[in-house]
């Protein structure tokens, strides 16, 4: 429960840090870190537009995603404690509990008729795909490394494994869990927010028709996303049986750092060109596989 | 320690097939130059000092340094300074990369060998495959001698992982490393016309 309620926490002060980095960085007085809670307070208050070519699925699909944002957090473990919801395999869930948000999100851009959403809709289906076999083969590398199939143990066992190479797994982990929530939640380099151009768009396009509490939706199931990375990126670099109060501090720490690393990197960084990504977000899921040939070979699975 | 520079050789053979800029190639040659001699360092511990230094610092001077520089040298005078002309795209190039990754693995399985660590194998195949890709899918010849220089980088590898029984067969990978470095220079360094494709793109 204790990291479910941080995640909710973290994911509040999550856009603020980032916009705040980015105003610092570029030299601006900026908004305060509360400012994109007080904008989604504000579209939450307001009622939504329909267009009269969207049906059903446009004006569920907000809805769905969130929820299935919030259903996969559940599963996501903090220090020693077990997740709200763990069992075998739960990594698949997680995984296809985020899936099953985008695709509602994606046949809701289809739903509006717009040829732009239904470009932007392609692009988000197409670099999702991508990206996660990063993901599984890293859990998978993960999972043999400990020998356990659910995130729980995972993450309680992956510092008490005694094996000394812990360190390598930590840091491709950290490194393609950035790079996963970067690319799931449509951020540079492989898509900027910030775009005003519908022709370079990648998620921003898809959300043109959304207004009032359903883009609210929308904005806060993206802090979330990020707070849930965060969170991974925590569970593989902070050892699940340190002292709780310390993990807490670490936890929030681990989210702030994300969010800065994020700023930082819209701050400096140039987008990259449309056809690049396919090549960059596949060289993470090669990275991935490195982690999962080394483990295999370490761990004496072949020779077996 | 060795395998984590392992890791980061590894690393490095995925970031050739994804680099789009000969100066992010050369780079990249030099840091699998310092990696190798980082692996030598920590690998060889039953090889004799002279002979360990010679094999550290021909590392560094040749791997790192030298064949770096006058691939440097190259680029400047022939003025072409991106990987454009690929024959399948690179996207392509980065499955072939995974893929090779996987086949080595299972090449290093099934060739399994008391007296070669495993992890060694499957790198060194790895490397070797890399730049194999390299060769068979860049047009330019430039590209064709990094390709060279990463399977050269394989053979030292494999060589590291059996240096300790072999010490000669590092020497033999060295004596390699002078033969590229005379060849780049000779061969590419020298005879260079400056601003033109004429060695730079191979004619079919």
């Amino acid at each position: 429960m204790a990291g479910f309620l941080l995640i909710l926490i973290s994911a509040i002060f999550f856009p603020g840090i980032i916009l705040r980095t980015k105003s610092i960085a570029s030299g601006r007085k900026g908004q305060g870190v509360f400012q994109p809670v007080r904008d989604a307070s504000l579209l939450l208050k307001k009622g939504s537009v329909f267009s009269t070519t969207t049906g059903l699925i446009f004006q569920i699909a907000p809805v769905i995603t969130l929820s299935t944002i919030v259903c996969a957090i559940m599963v996501i473990p903090f220090a020693n404690q077990t997740a709200l919801i763990s069992f075998e395999g739960d990594f698949v869930f997680f995984s296809y509990m985020l899936a099953l948000g985008r695709f509602f999100a994606i046949i809701s851009a289809l739903d509006t008729g717009s040829s732009f959403e239904g470009m932007g809709a392609s692009r988000e289906a197409f670099f999702s795909m991508l990206i996660e076999p990063a993901f599984f083969i890293l859990i998978a590398a993960f999972s043999m490394f400990t020998g356990f199939t659910s995130f729980s143990d995972i993450f309680s066992h992956f510092f008490i494994t005694g094996n000394h190479y812990v360190l390598i797994y930590s840091i491709i982990g950290f490194y393609v869990f950035i790079q996963t929530a970067l690319i799931e939640n449509s951020r540079l380099p492989v898509d900027d927010p910030k775009t005003h151009l519908e022709l370079t768009m990648i998620h921003e396009v898809m959300i043109l028709d959304n207004s009032g509490f359903d883009k609210a939706l929308i904005h806060i199931g993206t802090w979330l996303k990020f707070a849930i990375y965060g969170s991974l990126m925590y569970n593989v670099i902070v050892p699940s049986g340190w002292n709780i109060f310390l993990q807490i501090l670490l936890f929030l720490g681990v989210q702030s750092l994300f969010a800065v690393i994020v700023g930082l990197l819209e701050s400096f960084r140039a987008r990259n060109k449309m056809n690049k990504n396919p090549k960059f977000i596949l060289s993470v899921s090669a990275i991935a596989m490195i982690a999962f040939v080394i483990i295999l070979i370490l761990t004496h699975k072949l020779n077996q | 320690m060795v395998i984590y520079l392992i890791v980061l050789f590894a690393v490095t053979l995925v970031y050739f097939a994804s680099a789009e800029r000969l100066v992010t190639y050369i780079r990249l040659i030099g840091a699998q130059g310092l990696l190798l001699c980082g692996i030598a360092l920590f690998e060889l511990r039953e090889v004799n000092t002279i002979n360990m230094i010679f094999i550290v610092s021909e590392t560094i001077a040749f791997k790192a340094f030298l064949i770096p520089y006058l691939l440097n040298r190259i680029i400047r005078a022939s003025g072409v300074t991106k990987v454009h002309r690929q024959a399948i795209p690179g996207f392509y190039l980065l499955i072939f990369s995974v893929l090779a990754l996987i086949i080595s693995v299972l090449l290093a399985d099934s060739l399994v060998n008391p007296f070669v660590n495993t992890i060694y194998m499957t790198i060194a195949l790895f490397s070797l495959f890399t730049g194999l890709l390299l060769i068979v899918t860049h047009k330019l010849i430039i590209s064709h001698l990094i390709g060279f220089l990463i399977m050269e980088n394989a053979v030292f590898v494999f060589s590291l992982a059996v240096g300790n029984e072999m010490p000669v067969l590092i020497n033999i990978g060295i004596l390699l490393d002078i033969f590229v470095g005379v060849l780049i220079l000779g061969f590419f360094g020298l005879r260079l016309k400056p601003h033109t494709n004429e060695l730079t793109l191979l004619k079919d």
